[in-house]
């Protein structure tokens, strides 16, 4: 109470001080909210390698979406390789032409036969309403959205939606998954070579036969069989492809990750120095007018331990308003952004109770830090010398 | 046994690095329990010094003439550390200023209750012995109030609880009066005597006020530093 009031003597200044540090948190708060989702990506970007081996074009260059099919003779040449438990030919193809947010996950179309990972595949995906695609469904008009995707279209089950230019028919939506799946329209393999045959140049695609190409092909190790040397095998095989496993993304995308971790940590150092800064000056000019009654205190047997955790405590008081005021500030940033950004699929925030207790927690020590130099020294005062302080 | 026995008690303040001001220079003083001690003289004389070296807050200087003793209830004072000498004044000393001194945030209450806490009561009885000392010198209504709220006289009223609280062995008062009109000088002043009559309480108060001076047994007078007179008074004579 006593602290409050101590607090309240100079309320614009300690606002202001208040205001630094909230500031400060503000900013840690939200890129680190920015940074769990990325590194959340991430790891499901990693997770969803684990146990596989994507196989895809030599020249494509790897991750995201193939834009130079591969021939679907490789997958039948691959089924025969040693270590090999499935394949899972795929065709991916942009939702549209235009990427405008290349930030948040692309939206996408996929076609893949439905079955064909025999049941490998690690996230099993699951119907919110509707069903999954089936075997049966090859030669057929039908997709299954991701919820993101769903919404975004306004559509439901037995609705009709428009994918390039081809009117299929809803038959289920995904459950959320928070990942890539959330913005993906799934279709029969068949569908999607077709779709993907029209977003080639013309004498590009007229030289193709739909049936017999695949964006990129998922490959399922048997069970003990090692990747890399599955991977190995499949690159001894045919030149014209390359392949990715876990190990390869982790490498690739990894540096990705230390950059944004790199610019989170500087928000904290930063933060750190001016909030740091501004809390020593208010203490020390809160000291400077006190130091009667810091005189007062000395001579009538307070001792300096008390001196010194009074003003610390004032301190951290200051650090513990401008973090809760930061933190609130920052989740009514990451709230009000995600909710816009839902509308185009694009979700940049995610704020974990970890980021919300390291930044009060922070901002708290930050300022009782920040507050023993200038107690220490009130502590020093000459009790007599003090109390004669005009 | 005198309660509080200083010799050859001498302080030099280096007031620049060329100069110096001896405010004492050799003085040798004893208390006796129950004693109501004035201390007078001229500005510069060296009174408030001597009271601040009798009250732990400043220690006498050792590193020039002969070796400075100052026992408190037998007990050597001089090389006590800062902790234990801030430990001695919050248990056994009282302290009353001139300008009252009270912390302009804390109500009179909560100011005395300080004073207490520092003495070592646990908040409970900080809160009741607060209030006992506030009712002993008259400020039971007036508890609540913050400085700012209270004339000179209830300040000073209110610092005298406070340095009452503890029940302290030597209460020291640096000009209680020096602030206040005739009317309220004389309350204080009665409070003071009052104390010393019912409850034996040892005082040294600092005055340049005779008639301060003359409601005390005993006045000391300072010149230059140094004890120039020492005499007990014709009512205790």
């Amino acid at each position: 109470m006593t602290l409050l009031r101590n607090l309240a003597r100079r309320r614009l200044r300690t606002t202001l001080t208040i205001l630094g540090i909230t500031i400060g948190i503000w900013a840690l708060v939200v890129f680190s909210a920015m940074a769990n989702k990325i590194n959340a990506l991430v790891d499901s970007g990693s997770d969803y390698y684990v146990g596989k081996v994507i196989v895809s074009d030599a020249s494509s260059g790897g991750i995201g979406v193939g834009t130079v099919p591969i021939d679907l003779a490789v997958a039948d040449e691959i089924r025969g390789l040693d270590g090999v438990a499935a394949v899972d030919p795929q065709v991916q193809v942009p939702f549209e032409d235009v990427e405008f947010a290349a930030f948040g996950m692309p939206k996408i179309i996929v076609g893949a036969v439905a079955g064909a990972d025999q049941g490998l595949a690690r996230s099993a995906l699951e119907p919110a309403q509707g069903r999954l695609l089936a075997a049966d469904d090859e030669g057929s008009l039908v997709t299954v959205l991701g919820s993101d995707l769903a919404r975004e279209l306004g559509s439901g089950i037995g609705d009709a939606v428009v994918l390039r230019g081809v009117t299929f028919e809803v038959v289920g939506i995904l459950q959320p998954t928070l990942t890539a799946p959330d913005s993906t329209a799934m279709v029969p393999l068949a569908a999607a070579q077709d779709l993907f045959i029209e977003t080639l140049p013309p004498k590009l695609g007229a030289a193709l036969i739909p049936s017999e190409l695949a964006s990129q092909v998922i490959v399922y190790p048997a069970a003990g069989a090692d990747d890399a040397a599955v991977a190995a095998r499949i690159d001894a095989l045919d030149a014209k492809v390359s392949t990715m496993t876990s190990a390869d993304f982790d490498q690739q995308v990894g540096s990705t990750t230390l950059i944004f971790n790199a610019i989170i940590i500087g928000v904290a150092v930063i933060s750190l120095v001016v909030g740091g800064l501004s809390v020593i000056n208010t203490m020390a000019m809160s000291v400077t007018e006190r130091t009667r009654e810091i005189g007062i205190k000395r001579a009538i047997g307070g001792s300096r331990r008390r001196i010194i955790r009074e003003l610390v405590a004032e301190a951290g008081v200051i650090g513990v308003i401008g973090g809760l005021t930061g933190l609130a500030l920052g989740a009514v940033v990451v709230v009000l952004a995600n909710e816009l950004g839902r509308e185009s699929g694009t979700i940049l925030f995610d704020l974990t109770p970890v980021t919300a207790i390291f930044a009060v927690a922070f901002s708290t020590i930050l300022g009782m830090f920040a507050g023993i130099v200038p107690a220490w020294s009130a502590a020093r005062l000459d009790p007599v010398a003090a109390l004669r302080y005009e | 046994m005198p309660l509080l026995e200083g010799r050859n008690l001498r302080k030099t303040y280096q007031l620049s690095r060329r100069n110096s001001l001896d405010a004492l220079r050799g003085v040798d003083v004893a208390i006796d329990a129950g004693e109501m001690v004035a201390i007078m003289g001229p500005s510069g004389s060296g009174k408030s010094t001597l009271m601040h070296i009798l009250g732990l807050l400043h220690a006498p200087d050792t590193n020039h003439g002969p070796a400075p003793e100052l026992r408190f209830d037998g007990e050597d004072m001089t090389r006590l550390s800062d902790s234990a000498r801030t430990r001695m004044r919050a248990g056994s000393m009282g302290f009353v200023f001139q300008s009252f001194n009270l912390v302009p945030t804390l109500t009179a209450l909560e100011n005395v209750m300080l004073a207490a806490n520092y003495g070592g009561m646990s908040s409970k009885d900080a809160r009741r012995a607060a209030g006992e000392a506030l009712s002993w010198v008259g400020l039971a209504e007036r508890a609540d109030h913050r400085p700012m709220e209270l004339s000179g006289g209830e300040q000073q009223r209110a610092a005298l609880a406070r340095a009452l609280v503890n029940k302290p062995r030597l209460l020291l008062a640096d000009e209680p009066t020096g602030n206040l009109d005739s009317a309220r000088s004389a309350e204080v002043l009665a409070l003071l005597r009052r104390l010393n009559a019912e409850r034996g309480q040892t005082t040294v108060l600092v005055t340049h006020d005779p008639a301060v001076a003359a409601s005390t047994d005993r006045t000391i007078h300072m010149r230059d530093g140094l004890v120039e007179s020492d005499q007990l008074l014709a009512h205790v004579a």
